[in-house]
């Protein structure tokens, strides 16, 4: 069942890609669209039955390569991950039908696109360090492609795209180094051997794989600070690309970390877990603050999947602290809330991104400030969309709630005897994330006020119309998906069960108990039902809508105009932006925001006690970018800048290169 | 989940909801009279309500369906918390639905919602005011999930039943370091969450200082009576809560009527006399500045951590 | 006085010690943060006393005693008297802002209670599992002392540092000789006094006491 499905997930694949390259415009955009859903579907399902406890699936291909084959082993933490992209692939597959008819509909993005879905999904199959490397760089290209995909008429695309390319291949290069040294010192290239072989691993060395992994799949997951192609990239790709993207393929970080450091090494001293709760921690905060500033929708959603990955690896480090400090039940728990909000996240930012696609098809901008009013006139994206922002700003009854409900339970529920270094970061942990939790709150209330409510702000947002079918179908299908994973979480207690097991170094037992509809958690005395949430609320609804109607009320009077002070006029320029609804709370991060603000004033000729004009101009740069990386560029350039010296265009030099170097190869070699 | 486990929460939403304009209506009175003022009786923001109830609804023409599902989700969620709540009995049928923290997010959930109205308006008044109610919920919330921590570390869980079951066992907890630091905490941030001086002032409709009335301007008729209900139903659930998580004494164990009517006059007390001192001390201070506002709340974080490491450490 | 309650007076006496320590980096008027410094010398004479108590000593109540008539009356009102003789502006001036001074305290709570874990492994008396507070408050005093611009709050930062390391005293060691209190708190007066002198002399030469501006005398 699980060999047929992933056959067929590779076989309905690459016929995509076929159709990608061979098909006129109109058929390429439908059967691209088609062919990539149903390959993301048949992983789906391979990754359910997995999870349903159907049992790893193992399958050997030696010599696929000339230097090494490929293994495939899939397990429940590989099935997790799938199950991720599965949920996000196949509504975004569909939805860029109706998408890449406006735009990004070439040739080179139709065949890239169901590659990267597909290697999505086999990063995470992959059971040898080969196949993992060759699946990663698969996807590096893939969605490196994809981001490109409208250089034509965007230089930002291009600039994403070298940020991008510089930071993915940075990642690449620690991967390939930490595995490299692990399955030598292990003795062994397939991941069984490795975990066989793990013993001969000495601590130092198996720190230095530990951190170069941490280095290399939090580049991918985009954490601080290797987050800054995160929010060049995620606006410059096709939306439904961008979905798959922050939904599932730097969750791939987060699985490489836990493959590697928990399954593959075992676990280690407590400050590995440690480690990864401050790298969560910082880019949690990090990615809310700027998320909350950020008026370009787009751009906010990809830093706030830079804090939803920080939130994950919250879980995930405190799942590792818990573990070494022998409290493997609650590591259970921790990686559990992990696990759960990796699926969560996926749903939930996926549809943001749609949404955030429809909106920009519609409107042609992304800058909040230039939208308004959107609800009446795109009444579907709109009610996914409010979908997904309560999702994502953790509100019940939805999803989001429900993963950082279970990662608070596990944070709060550490026990004080256990190491100091735990109950020192455990207070602090559950402060950011009540904070993260509050600031997202205000961030997607700000998002989705000022896109969709009142009026627009300027003729484009008043012309927009809603989006076609298939773009509507995949927004639809997402929350779906959103609203059941709120309802029914209790379905994943089994298979959470089986990911625990299956990464050895972290957690075994049963973290979730249910019983129907409750959620019930082991050895911490909590419960919660979602479901019952979600129909107590909507008995209180109708039971306030029911006591209304029966107060006599005349009749709804519309169009009277809102009050305004006394002024009789209303216009746009009146309602409160997305930059002004930030405002006090950029204020009060000011410390950590740094913005710079110029104000310059204009005075009218004839006396300077009128002014004429007043300009507000304020700009909060990425202080990582700024204070790292453009320091770093800048020394780059000045070595290349010297290294210019060597060449100058005078083949006789060039050839004098040749004959030092054959001299020096003779010298050294012998 | 037993019937007579849903019987409990249903009363408990029924008497609190019966109770909370009175509360209210209590509040204004102690207030005028401490003014000097003779004050309107304790029962008129009912007859405001029963009035509200029965006028027309008048909507704006830039609003949409947000504006007019907001003073629903907001009451329901306030009502839902008062089921889970343990006011009455720590044996209502609520309690395994959701715990301190569900209780939280519920409240947020009507924050968001009341914002987003707001913002539905269209007008300065409904920004400003979603904004700052937005940027004092964001930076309320450590300082409330850091309390409900110091709580359920001494008593290993974060549902309300188990805590007021365990301050009922072991009474001496009441009064340790943690409970008392935790207490100061939650007490700072219900006056900010509901928006009493020194954050906010229920009864100012100055433009540039109001937060909770810049929101709801545009509301009227029975969509206002919701809000307002809404807003007096969270201020009895915020007491309630500070009152029967440190105070427990009084509730009901269990689901017998007389234990239940004994428990209601006995939160009644509790209530009444918090919200008279709230009252009273209102009278003497005045509103700080918005941007002093994260002062205040980080000085209730400052409490809240406290009472995190006091029950960690001094355990 | 039986065991539960001796535990949790204890607690609250040192907890306030810690609160009030904390409500000194809060305030923004210099009287307000002398009259907390005044509950702290209370809280911290409350510590002793409840020791003293349980432990049947009437020494340690003796001296709990003076330390509140010393450090909750004696020196408070001294620091009061500079305040007041000062014509300068009455408002804390500090370098950095009240949460993130705030913040800042948290950490060093939490730094306080790290350093001492292996040290309050050793007893299991309630006394000693709650001597980080002590360790707290000198480190809190240590923050106002850098981070407050006027030398009236250095002085408040230094009786701050004191109280902690008072409180160390009372919680470590069951019972300090009466001596050695009375020693240390003669150093305090004395530094008190020459501090105070200084600041007026400072006050009378220049016109105020802003450390800022004493980096001139450098020159």
């Amino acid at each position: 069942m699980v060999g047929f499905s992933l056959a067929l997930a590779a076989v309905a694949a690459a016929l995509a890609m076929a159709a990608g390259a061979a098909l006129p415009m109109r058929a390429r955009v439908l059967w691209v669209g088609v062919l990539t859903a149903l390959s993301a579907a048949a992983g789906g399902a391979a990754a359910v039955a997995v999870l349903a406890g159907s049992g790893t699936f193992t399958a050997n291909y030696p010599n696929l390569f000339p230097l090494g084959g490929v293994r495939l082993e899939f397990d429940a933490l590989s099935a997790i991950f799938v199950l991720a992209t599965a949920v996000v692939a196949v509504p975004a597959s569909i939805y860029g039908i109706g998408y890449s008819a406006h735009g990004p509909a070439s040739r080179p993005v139709q065949i890239a696109f169901p590659l990267l879905v597909w290697s999505v999904m086999m990063v995470p199959a992959a059971g040898n360090v080969t196949g993992l490397i060759a699946f990663w760089e698969l996807m590096a290209l893939s969605s490196l492609v994809v981001v490109l995909a409208e250089h034509h008429h965007n230089t930002e695309a291009r600039t994403a795209a070298q940020w991008y390319a510089a930071m993915t291949h940075l990642s690449l290069l620690a991967i390939v180094l930490a595995l490299i040294v692990l399955a030598r010192q292990a003795g062994g290239d397939s991941f069984a051997d490795i975990r066989l072989g793990v013993h001969q691993v000495g601590p130092i060395s198996a720190g230095v794989v530990f951190l170069l992994t941490l280095v290399g799949f939090g580049a991918k997951a985009g954490v601080v600070p290797f987050h800054v192609w995160l929010p060049r990239a995620h606006p410059e790709a096709p939306s439904h690309a961008s979905a798959l993207m922050s939904g599932a393929m730097v969750k791939l970080g987060v699985y490489g970390l836990v493959r590697v450091g928990w399954d593959l090494l075992g676990g280690g001293p407590v400050w590995w877990g440690a480690v990864v709760v401050v790298v969560g921690l910082v880019s949690a905060m990090f990615g809310i603050l700027h998320a909350l500033i950020a008026s370009d929708l787009k751009r906010l959603l990809a830093y706030s999947t830079t804090e939803n990955i920080g939130l994950i690896f919250i879980g995930v480090g405190a799942a590792g602290m818990f573990a070494s400090s022998g409290n493997r039940t609650l590591a259970a728990v921790a990686l559990a809330a992990a696990m759960l909000h990796v699926v969560n996240h996926a749903a939930f930012k996926g549809l943001l991104f749609l949404g955030a696609g429809s909106i920009l098809s519609a409107t042609g901008t992304r800058d909040l400030d230039r939208l308004g009013g959107l609800a009446r006139r795109m009444p579907v994206t709109a009610a996914t969309f409010a979908v997904g922002s309560l999702a994502i700003a953790a509100l019940p009854p939805l999803n989001g709630f429900v993963s950082e409900w279970l990662l608070l339970q596990s944070l709060v529920h550490s026990l004080p005897s256990s190491a100091a270094v735990v109950a020192v970061a455990m207070p602090v942990a559950v402060a950011v994330v009540a904070l993260t939790g509050g600031l997202a709150a205000a961030t997607f209330v700000k998002a989705f006020g000022t896109a969709f409510l009142a009026m627009p702000r300027t003729a484009e947002a008043d012309q927009a119309h809603e989006s076609p079918r298939t773009m509507q179908i995949g927004l639809v299908a997402l929350s779906g998906v959103c609203i059941a994973l709120a309802l029914a979480p209790t379905v994943f207690a089994a298979p959470l069960q089986r990911v625990a097991l299956a990464v050895g170094g972290l957690a075994d037992g049963r973290p979730i108990h249910t019983n129907g509809v409750y959620l019930q958690l082991s050895g911490i005395q909590a419960g919660l039902s979602p479901l019952l949430l979600a129909v107590g609320l909507m008995v209180m609804i109708v039971a306030a809508l029911a006591v209304v109607r029966r107060g006599r009320v005349r009749r709804t009077i519309r169009d009277i105009p809102a009050w305004g002070c006394g002024r009789t006029v209303q216009t746009a320029r009146m309602e409160y932006t997305a930059t002004s609804f930030a405002e006090p709370l950029q204020r009060v991060f000011d410390d950590v925001l740094h913005p710079e603000i110029d104000i310059d004033v204009d005075h009218r000729t004839e006396s300077r006690h009128y002014v004429q004009a007043i300009r507000y101009r304020m700009h909060i740069r990425d202080g990582f970018e700024h204070r790292l990386y453009l320091p770093l560029l800048a020394a780059v350039r000045r070595w290349g800048d010297r290294a210019r010296a060597v060449q100058n265009g005078s083949i006789h030099r060039y050839l004098a290169y040749s004959l030092v170097t054959l001299i020096v190869v003779l010298v050294v070699s012998r | 989940m037993s019937a007579t486990g849903i019987a409990v929460a249903m009363l408990q939403v029924v008497l609190t909801i019966a109770a909370a304009p009175l509360l209210v209506g209590m509040m204004r009175l102690v207030r005028a009279r401490l003014e000097g003022r003779v004050g309107a009786p304790i029962r008129q923001p009912w007859r405001d309500l029963r009035k509200l109830l029965r006028k027309e609804r008048m909507v704006s023409a830039n609003t949409g369906w947000v504006f007019s599902i907001a003073p629903l989700v907001l009451l329901a969620s306030a009502a839902l918390v008062a089921g889970i709540v343990p006011f009455l009995s720590t044996r209502s049928a609520l309690d395994q639905v959701g715990d301190l923290f569900a209780v939280v997010y519920l409240l947020l959930l009507g924050t968001v919602f009341l914002s987003l109205a707001g913002l539905d308006a269209g007008t300065a008044f409904g920004g400003m005011g979603a904004s700052r109610e937005m940027t004092i919920a964001a930076i309320a919330e450590p300082t409330v999930l850091v309390a409900i921590f110091a709580l359920s570390v001494s008593t290993g869980s974060s549902n309300l039943g188990a805590i007021v079951a365990a301050t009922l066992a072991h009474p001496s907890t009441a009064a340790s370091p943690e409970s008392l630091l935790a207490f100061a905490a939650l007490a700072v941030v219900t006056i900010a969450e509901t928006g009493r001086i020194p954050v906010d002032n229920p009864a100012t409709h100055l433009e540039l200082t109001m937060i909770h009335e810049a929101m709801i301007l545009e509301y009227s008729g029975p969509d206002l009576a919701m809000v307002e209900l809404a807003a007096h139903l969270r201020l009895v659930v915020f007491l309630g809560l500070l009152a029967n998580l440190f105070v427990p004494w009084g509730i009901a164990t269990t689901v017998q009527p007389l234990h239940l009517a004994a428990a209601a006059a006995a939160v009644a007390i509790k209530l009444v006399a918090l919200a008279a001192t709230i009252a009273a001390i209102e009278v003497f201070i005045a509103k700080v500045r918005l941007f002093r506002v994260p002062e205040l709340l980080a000085a209730s974080f400052v409490l809240a951590f406290l009472a995190v490491t006091a029950s960690f450490f001094l355990a | 006085m039986n065991d539960t309650a001796f535990v949790q007076l204890l607690d609250i006496a040192a907890g306030l010690v810690l609160v009030t320590s904390f409500a000194a980096l809060w305030l923004r008027r210099l009287v307000a943060v002398a009259r907390v410094i005044a509950v702290q010398g209370v809280a911290l004479a409350a510590v002793a006393f409840v020791i003293g108590l349980y432990e049947h000593e009437n020494e340690l109540v003796a001296v709990s005693l003076m330390v509140g008539a010393l450090r909750g009356v004696v020196l408070p009102g001294l620091i009061l008297r500079a305040v007041r003789a000062g014509d300068e502006r009455r408002e804390v001036e500090s370098l950095i802002n009240v949460p993130a001074a705030l913040l800042a305290a948290s950490g060093l709570t939490l730094i306080a209670y790290a350093a001492t874990r292996d040290v309050v492994a050793l007893s299991s008396t309630p006394q000693v599992r709650a001597l980080p507070l002590g360790v707290a408050v000198m480190l809190i005093g240590m923050l106002l002392i850098v981070t407050r611009r006027k030398a009236v709050l250095q002085i408040m930062g230094v009786l701050m540092l004191d109280n902690g390391i008072a409180l160390v005293m009372f919680l470590g060691t069951s019972g300090v000789p009466l001596a050695v209190e009375l020693g240390i708190a003669s150093d305090v007066l004395l530094a008190m006094f020459i501090l105070q002198v200084l600041t007026s002399r400072i006050r009378n030469k220049f016109g105020g006491t802003d450390l800022d501006q004493l980096r001139e005398l450098r020159d």
